[in-house]
């Protein structure tokens, strides 16, 4: 009952049949296709009797012993045919690669098991000199985003000409897409004055859509908003 | 300073920066070149070595890290509390290896070699910081290829990718 235990160990068809191979104690290059090919089958076989799904790798291998062997049985037609490789080639050349890797990984797990108990110290967290150096911040709300937001679309006129130039109607940026292109803005400059956001915005639409997602972002509290004074620009500012 | 000093304050930089600080980094600070900055380096972890310290310095690629010594990771998680770290399934660590020794390689390309499926390795290699994207390759879908990660050296314990043990042919 062995193959009971070692049924879930094998990580595909190559390493079930190298361990075929390894257990018959050959060497790759000398494998009998037929031989192995019975035995394979075998494996399968137990594996429908204990009511193990399948995987249509394994399916696809054994479709792949059954070809060589087949081939071997029936004679070799006169021409050789070089374009393809011989599969029986190509299956020793891929377990040959397979068990290279396989034996790399276990030599990779021996250096795990050692260096995964090593501990490391997390970095001290000072204030950054530029940081204590900024003037008091007067906290900011969502009105005052709002009062910003008015400010700056009074200033902006959007005239009917502007939407001649697009005339057959950009397709409106996903309020996602946008949260997602104003937290890459923050993550390199981690602060930005508000206007800043909608230099490039052309239409109205626009202009919704990434104070929309400012408002998210405040929402979930990844972002922050102060002032310098009063009637300054509106900052915002990545929470870190 | 005499060089007793100097190792001090170095020693004091790695304490403080818990991350593995390069070379140039450190070359700056005590102002001395890069080349025997790393000079001073070597003796400053052997004098560790040399004292069997609980502490040892150890260096990723041209960057140095203090860390603890793995022959006490046990008793270092018993005094944590901490539970044993998970190390990665046979199918994850194979699926590392031939990124490690194969990359920059697509999934599809570590699929052949496996003969099996590797989605779910590669996703646990990543959400580890393990293996990285490095670019796409340049054929028709230009699949991602993937790479190994400062990381991964760290948690082998490598000093760079030339120091994998070598494949058996």
């Amino acid at each position: 009952m062995d193959y009971h235990i070692k049924l879930d160990l094998f990580e595909g068809p190559l390493d079930l049949l190298l361990h075929l191979i390894t257990k018959a104690k050959i060497k790759i290059q000398d494998v009998s296709i037929t031989e192995i090919t019975e035995q394979y089958l075998d494996y399968l076989n137990r594996m429908k009797e204990f009511d193990i799904e399948i995987a249509s790798e394994f399916l696809v291998m054994a479709a792949t012993l059954l070809y060589i062997k087949s081939r071997a049985l029936l004679p070799k037609p006169k021409v050789e045919e070089k374009e393809e490789e011989d599969p029986e080639e190509e299956l020793i050349r891929r377990l040959t690669e397979y068990k290279k890797y396989k034996e790399a990984s276990e030599k990779l797990r021996a250096r795990e098991n050692i260096y995964s108990s090593i501990y490391y110290k997390l970095p001290e967290e000072l204030i950054n000199k530029e940081e204590k150096l900024l003037p008091p911040i007067i906290e900011g709300n969502v009105q005052d985003l709002v009062t910003a937001f008015i400010n700056l679309m009074s200033q902006r006129k959007f005239s009917k000409e502007e939407i001649k130039v697009y005339p057959i109607g950009k397709r409106p940026v996903s309020l996602s897409r946008r949260i997602h292109k104003i937290k890459r803005i923050l993550s390199t400059t981690s602060e930005c004055n508000f206007s800043d956001f909608f230099d490039r915005d052309y239409g109205r639409s626009d202009v919704v859509i990434t104070f929309l997602a400012l408002l998210e972002l405040l929402k979930n509290n990844q972002i922050h908003i102060y002032q310098q004074g009063q009637f300054e620009e509106i900052i915002i500012r990545r929470v870190t | 300073m005499d060089e007793r000093e100097v190792m001090g304050l170095i020693e004091s930089f790695l304490f403080v920066s818990g991350d593995a600080l390069p070379i140039e980094k450190i070359a700056s600070f005590i102002k001395i070149d890069v080349r025997s900055t790393r000079k001073l380096m070597d003796k400053l972890i052997d004098v560790f070595n040399f004292e069997r310290r609980g502490l040892q310095i150890i260096k990723i690629n041209d960057s140095y890290q203090l860390a603890t010594r793995p022959e006490y990771g046990e008793k270092i998680e018993e005094f944590l509390g901490a539970e044993e770290k998970q190390t990665l399934s046979q199918a994850v660590l194979e699926t590392l290896s031939i990124i490690a020794y194969r990359q920059p390689i697509t999934r599809m390309d570590i699929e052949l070699i496996r003969g099996v499926k590797c989605e779910y390795a590669i996703s646990v290699l990543m959400d580890r910081e393990l293996i990285k994207e490095v670019g796409r390759m340049d054929t028709p879908g230009r699949p991602i290829l993937y790479g190994t990660t400062d990381i991964f050296l760290k948690s082998f314990g490598l000093r760079s990718l030339e120091e994998l043990p070598s494949l058996e042919e």
